[in-house]
């Protein structure tokens, strides 16, 4: 039953077109900060696309590079955290649970991917635009971090809908919103100990590599290198 | 995580809600009988269309019962209705495949954003104050309906103007046959990021006025001009679906991305080489490149049929356009042009494209019919691997021919104004009532006329959801739905090989006292009576869709009923119907409208090299496209992925230059032309030409919600009326400017350093 | 100078707990009115969220951890150097152990704050304790934050005891002399010390465990704060040097709080013939050993990073040394090495009080940047360089910063009026024991001006 879920992210495909930011924003309940607070670092994107420029003109380059909580087999956060609010679940996702939050910001320290964000005021959505909130996902309050969760509200139905039918749980039976939306298919999530499923032949390319693979976080965030 | 734990957090979930109410006055609100009789916390899906740029997705909308606070005969309460949540692409749909651009997923805020217009406006105040009153549905339409009145009974039914942005589908056909009944001109669909330049030059070289379909997928080698396909231009969903597969859909096969523009765009920092030519010389790159290929015999000349007749020397091997010879004036090494040449030829299917700013210079025309030729020399035309013309669903007119409409929506708003045009089109005398729907020209338009012209209207009215830089003019608000709240249709100009029509019913109950403006036209249409009523008879929108496309259940697509009932149903369901006939191969050279040749002229930019010695580039933005979406939170919020600025607005300077001027990073800069001045933060952007300022559209809004309102600048308002002479179309890329420092300004980055490793790079 | 009797040192030492003058108040009154505008600051930010600070992404903390680490390095000033002094008997301690245990307190108590207040929901800050609650679940022993927690409150109540036990006579002497509520007040907290051979037996014995236990955990303190960084992966925290590193940082601004805390309260308690600049001198000479020690630290911890040239931490590295730090960490190295080795290696300089009260002020100066300059640019620079980001403190840092400089003046302002500042009885023995054995009567003893006088005084009164 234990399944362990990860993500490849296929740098050659991603064209950096953000459809993954706000489609993760619009399924989270992520807060927009306004202009003032984003200047000021606080702007909260759970996945974000990466920019590097190399070279100059006229040889400029770029790299885009999608980052979202890497869900590390052997997570920073989750040592550090005094209250257990940063956990490792059974499947292998580094979850957050909000409650058990008292907003030390360590783990947020301690994550060599800067993919953990705090609630530093309590979110406000203008009325109505509270009625986009998703019911599945929790608001969180102020003086809590939050992160990517995988979309484990999804995972969840998704889960309980196959034990309701009696069946496995198939691959691809259901994505988080940010693969779901992804245009060039860039992202492909899954069970990496499926050894059928698609992400688990992926993760096997010899273009795969993870992000910081030196600090030993052990990632379940796959990237595939850019080929060029 | 244990069951236990999801469970704890969908609790606090819960009672997060619960609280967020405690001691609020909508705890005392009366509570009306539910509009839903969904079960709460199931989720359903509806598919929509997604209406927030042309292209014409299809979505499905994730709608749950909620408790929302609205407002119903006067009396503030609460309903329990369904809301949409998220919105996603319909996997079933043949353009997007199930995927969607950030743009399509903000759609959402649009349904709930706090500044919609709510009730019918009737001014009150001084044109343009912004002041209104609330009046009553039956009262607007019955003011509206008197003044159309009053016009056909005057005989000056000429003087009816219908401005709205592109739309196609029954929409559409609504607007059209409207103006048409009451004798008016016909509508202008407006925006500024408009293809005109493009269709001319498709209709002249393959006789279709319309924007090409690309087949990435199969495609070995894509040459791209200028076009941001990846990000705003034409279909971006399908485009981006198969560049992936281009990429990496084939085993042991990965096509390559070739761009040529002077500043980078979101795709041309996906290319594999990135030439930076000279802007407005694009034309003679492509020309070089069919000389190339001409003269080592790569491919017969005749190869490019019609379209290849309308450049001049064609026939002769292009002998002007030698790579030595353009080389000075494109600034792109002959070597490079050889190179391409050869890979192209040699990885067939290869496509080339051109789109955005070559288009948008005073040789635009030119530049496209090169690259048409190029296409067609190359074997590319309607061919698996390269272009594809998408075709018309039947019933309706296929794009044949020249366009219909005079070719650039710039001029045919002028001329529908009352104003001198740059075509020989004739002004129009000036409309005495104006019918707006969602085009906001006095935003987009540098043209200091046409916001007087429009102020000048005796009768305007708005049917837009949105105070805007345009109908803040209006006397009258007819606020329509939200797309999520109403019948859409739309019929895709592109993006895919098979005719399409997207359709889908409303996904929700509306949230505010507003109506579908298709059926308020047709309410108006009838009251009017007479020939109005005649040319549109239908009671409501639903049944002038059905009426229009329930024929189509006799054609071979994705819908297969016995009935017209059940077929509709179906097609509710599906969201939209599909031919299963894919668009052929073209067989033999592809037919060209023929014409006259079109021989490269230089381009001409405006202001003179010495005062201005930058060419001001710009360009549609990842985030609002033209400005139409900067009300939207989370498209504020989204960092642009190249620059990663929120809420603001740039210009893009070359780290050279900003170094030679001394700017750095977030310095405020005066960006002047002939025409007027803005001022935007310094952004150092090393994918530009040290001679180009780029600046993204969209921000700047004098008025459009608390979220965009005095924002940023507008880059338009510094354009000179510089014009593609063929269709009158603005060149928004000729305008030559000059910048100074002026001080500090800001910017909120999203992004940390530019460069993966900085200190390889120097300080910056 | 002229030897003292028992009596002059009763009553210079117990004369401030009975007469306050108006530059007292006034000077009370200043620094209330900055700690409660620190107080207002904190409740400010608890009502609107920790977004008034100028914490942000990716730099989550700043001065509030600056401050905790900074005011738990002061508090190395008083037990441990206390300790060391009681054990290696060093006899000129006596006038300077009860001013240095009672910094320790208040830093501790001050410093210890600072998690609590840097928290985002700071009304929860209980659970990072264990105890049975209904949550069910226990704190995370794996978190060096809760190691602090454990660390700190070890210290604390350690600290506290080594503080009150010398204490007991003077509070019994008090008791003795006073009338009204102070008999009562001083009774309560002299527990009824009578001065019997057994009370000062124990009291000796208690002594002396107290001072060999209060050394590792003063130790283990100050290396379990460092482990807050050292722990995490982040460039330039994660170093085994940083325990040592900051213990020795500790001691020196330890030192420099106590050679400050001295030079007041010689003065304002006319204290000229007990804490004489052969005091000085001594704490000079140890603040001389700690700035070298602290430079030799920072050259190992720089010189090991700039050589092993690992691109993440260099680039924290080159933030400090050639970008938006450069100043800071100049003037860091100024305040804590330069500004210390010209005064204190120069013995004219040295052996005036102003010249360690300079080196002092700087070192306490450069000793808060330092701690601010291990905090923050390697938290500016972490890893993927797209999410590098700044910080900015704001009024309400700023605020509550000067409100702990404040309330720390204050609450040892209060304490000088409650308890005798100068250790009464161990003077008394001291000089019993340098009568007793005149062998013993070092040069020290005369410089200090502890010169036994004819009578002998009994070490209870």
């Amino acid at each position: 039953m234990a399944r362990q879920w990860g993500m490849v992210i296929d740098l050659d495909r991603c064209t950096g077109c953000e459809a993954c930011v706000v489609a993760c924003h619009a399924e989270n309940n992520i807060a927009t900060v306004g202009e003032d607070q984003a200047a000021r670092g606080r702007a909260m994107h759970w996945i974000r696309v990466e920019r590097y420029w190399e070279g100059n003109f006229p040889n400029a380059r770029v790299i885009y590079r999608p980052v979202l909580c890497q869900q590390c087999g052997d997570a920073p956060c989750e040592a550090v955290c005094p209250t257990y609010a940063s956990y490792h679940n059974p499947e292998g996702l580094n979850a957050q649970i909000y409650n058990r939050c008292i907003g030390t910001r360590y783990c947020g320290n301690a994550c060599p991917y800067n993919v953990r964000f705090f609630n530093f005021y309590n979110p406000v959505w203008d009325k109505p635009l509270n009625l986009q909130l998703n019911p599945d996902v929790s608001v969180r309050s102020v003086g809590i971090m939050e992160k990517c969760t995988f979309c484990i509200q999804r995972i969840k139905v998704a889960e309980f809908r196959a034990q309701a039918e009696k069946r496995p749980l198939k691959d691809e039976e259901f994505n988080p919103a940010c693969v779901q939306s992804c245009p060039p298919k860039a992202m492909v999530f899954g069970d990496l100990d499926d050894p059928a499923s698609e992400v688990s032949r992926l993760a096997q390319s010899n273009r795969a590599t993870r992000l910081l693979e030196e600090v030993g976080t052990l990632p379940n965030v796959i990237y595939l290198r850019s080929v060029s | 995580m244990e069951r236990r734990d999801f469970l704890k957090i969908s609790a606090v979930s819960g009672a997060t809600a619960a609280l967020d109410a405690c001691g609020k006055p909508e705890r005392q609100l009366i509570r009306f009988i539910p509009e839903t009789d969904l079960i709460p916390g199931i989720a359903v899906w509806r598919p929509s269309v997604c209406t927030m740029c042309p292209a014409g997705c299809g979505t499905t909308v994730r709608v749950m019962e909620g408790d929302a606070e609205v407002t119903r005969k006067g009396q503030l309460g609460l309903i329990k209705m369904g809301l949409a949540k998220k919105i996603e692409g319909n996997p079933d749909h043949p353009v997007n495949h199930g995927k969607l651009c950030p743009r399509g997923q903000a759609a959402l805020q649009v349904t709930y954003h706090p500044d919609r217009i709510r009730h019918p406006l009737k001014r009150s105040g001084a044109r343009g104050s912004g002041k209104f009153q609330e009046i009553s549905w039956e009262d607007g339409i019955h003011e509206l309906v008197t003044r159309l009145a009053a016009l056909s009974s005057g005989q000056k039914t000429a003087a009816l103007a219908i401005v709205a942005k592109p739309m196609r589908g029954q929409r559409r056909v609504l607007l059209e046959s409207l103006a048409h009944a009451l004798g008016a001109p016909p509508p202008v669909f407006f925006q500024f990021f408009e293809e005109a330049v493009l269709r001319q030059a498709n209709a002249l070289s393959f006789g279709r006025a319309q924007l090409p379909t690309l087949d990435l997928a199969q495609s070995n080698y894509v040459l791209s001009f200028g076009a941001d396909f990846l990000g705003t231009w034409n279909s971006p969903v399908a485009q981006n679906v198969g560049y992936g597969e281009m990429r990496q859909g084939r085993p042991n096969l990965r096509g390559k991305l070739i761009q040529v523009e002077a500043r980078m765009s979101e795709t041309g920092a996906n290319a594999d080489q990135w030439i930076p030519a000279r802007p407005g010389t694009e034309g003679l790159v492509a020309m070089a490149l069919a000389r190339v290929i001409l003269t080592e015999n790569l491919r017969p000349a005749s190869a490019a049929g019609g379209a290849g007749e309308l450049i001049p020397g064609w026939a002769e091997g292009l002998k002007d356009y030698a790579p030595e010879k353009v080389e000075q004036s494109t600034g792109v090494p002959a070597a490079t042009i050889a190179h391409i040449a050869r890979d192209l030829a040699a990885n067939s299917p290869a496509v080339v494209i051109m789109g955005g700013a070559p288009l948008a210079q005073t040789n635009g025309l030119f530049n496209a019919l090169a690259v048409n030729a190029l296409n067609a020399l190359l074997g590319n035309v309607e061919q698996p691997g390269g272009i594809y013309f998408t075709p018309a669903p039947p019933g309706m007119a296929p794009a044949q021919g020249l366009p219909i409409q005079p070719a650039s929506a710039y001029a045919a708003l002028t001329a529908l104004l009352g104003l001198s045009t740059p075509t020989t089109l004739a002004p129009a005398s000036p409309p005495q009532v104006l019918l707006l729907d969602e085009a906001n020209p006095v935003y987009a338009l540098p043209d200091p006329r046409v916001k007087d012209a429009i102020e000048k209207i005796p009768f305007v009215v708005s049917f837009g959801g949105f105070l805007d830089e345009t109908s803040i003019f209006a006397d009258l608000i007819l606020p329509d739905h939200s797309p999520l709240e109403s019948w859409i249709d739309d019929v895709p100009e592109s993006g895919v090989t098979q005719a399409v029509v997207s359709l889908a019913p409303p996904t929700m109950k509306p949230l505010h006292h507003t109506r579908a403006t298709p059926d308020v036209l047709l309410e108006v249409a009838h009251q009017l009576g007479g020939r109005v009523s005649k040319a549109l008879p239908w009671k409501n929108y639903e049944e002038m869709l059905q009426a229009a496309w329930g024929p189509l259940q006799k054609e071979k697509g994705s819908v297969q009923a016995s009935s017209a009932d059940e077929f509709w149903s179906k097609i509710r369901k599906q969201g939209g119907w599909w031919s299963s006939e894919v668009a052929p191969a073209a067989q033999g050279r592809p037919a060209s409208a023929g014409g006259p040749p079109v021989s490269y002229k230089e381009a001409q930019f405006s202001g003179n090299a010495k005062d201005f010695p930058f060419l001001f580039m710009p360009y549609e933005s990842q985030q609002f496209l033209d400005g139409s979406l900067a009300h939207l939170p989370w498209l504020q919020e989204m960092p642009e992925v190249l620059s990663s600025v929120m809420w603001g607005s740039w210009v893009e300077i070359n780290p050279q230059t900003a170094d030679r001027l001394g700017i750095q990073q977030g310095d405020l800069i005066e960006v002047s032309s002939t025409r007027g001045t803005l001022k935007a933060s310094a952004l150092v952007f090393p994918g530009i030409a040290p001679d180009v300022i780029g600046m993204p559209a969209g921000q700047g809004h004098q008025q459009f919600t608390r979220y965009a309102t005095g924002r940023g600048a507008n880059p338009f308002k510094i354009l000179d009326p510089v014009f593609e002479p063929a269709t009158g179309s603005l060149g928004w890329a000729a305008t030559r400017v000059k910048i100074s420092r002026v001080g500090k300004g800001k910017l909120a980055l999203f992004g940390g350093s530019l460069r993966e490793s900085p200190r390889e790079f120097g300080k910056r | 100078m002229a030897a003292h009797s028992p009596e002059q040192l009763n009553q210079d030492v117990l004369r401030p707990l009975v007469r306050t003058s108006w530059r007292f108040y006034l000077t009370g009154g200043i620094l209330g009115s900055i700690v409660l505008a620190a107080l207002a600051a904190f409740i400010y930010q608890v009502y609107a969220g920790i977004g008034v600070s100028g914490l942000d992404r990716p730099v989550f903390w700043g001065f509030y951890i600056t401050n905790f680490v900074f005011w738990i390095g002061i508090s190395h000033a008083g037990t441990l150097i206390s300790a060391i002094l009681r054990l290696t008997d060093a006899r000129w301690r006596r006038p300077v152990t009860r001013c240095a245990e009672a910094i320790t307190v208040f830093a501790l108590v001050i410093g210890g704050m600072f998690p609590i207040i840097h928290l985002g929901r700071p009304y929860l800050f209980f659970w990072l304790f264990p105890y049975p609650s209904e949550r069910g679940i226990w704190p995370n022993f794996h978190s060096p934050l809760l190691w602090d927690a454990f660390a700190i409150s070890t210290y604390l109540t350690g600290s506290s005891i080594f503080l009150y036990l010398p204490t007991i006579p003077d509070f019994a002497l008090v008791r003795d002399k006073a009338k009204g509520w102070r008999r009562k007040f001083y009774g309560f907290l002299s527990l009824g010390w009578t001065g019997t051979p057994r009370q000062w037996h124990r009291l000796e014995m208690a002594m002396r465990i107290m001072a060999v236990v209060i050394l590792p955990v003063a130790v283990s303190v100050h290396t379990i704060v460092s482990w807050d960084f050292a722990m995490a992966p982040v460039p330039m925290w994660h170093s085994t040097v940083f325990g040592p590193y900051f213990v020795a940082g500790a001691i020196f601004s330890g030192i420099a709080a106590l050679i400050i805390a001295m030079a007041i309260l010689r003065k304002a308690f006319h204290l000229e013939e007990y804490l004489t600049p052969f005091h000085f001198d001594k704490l000079g000479k140890l603040l001389l050993l700690m700035s070298l020690v602290w430079g030799y630290f920072i050259v190992a911890e720089r010189l090991t990073v700039w050589y092993g040239n690992e691109s993440p931490e260099m680039a924290v590295y080159w933030s400090t040394q050639q970008g938006r730090f450069t100043h800071l960490f100049w003037f860091m190295v100024f305040c804590n090495l330069v500004i210390p080795f010209i005064i204190l290696s120069i013995k004219q300089f040295r052996n005036s009080i102003t010249g360690p009260v300079i080196a002092s002020t700087t070192v306490v100066i450069g000793m808060w940047i330092e701690r601010f300059l291990i905090i923050v640019p390697p938290l500016e620079r972490k890893y993927l360089p797209y999410s590098w980001g700044t910080y900015r403190p704001t009024w309400v840092e700023i605020t509550i910063t000067a409100g702990t400089f404040a309330a720390m003046a204050l609450l040892y302002m209060i304490f000088s009026k409650l308890v005798p500042m100068i250790s009464v009885w161990e003077m008394k023995l001291g000089w019993r024991q340098e009568a007793e054995s005149p062998q013993l009567v070092t040069s020290e003893a005369r410089l200090t001006g502890a010169v036994p006088s004819a009578d002998l005084p009994a070490p209870e009164n």
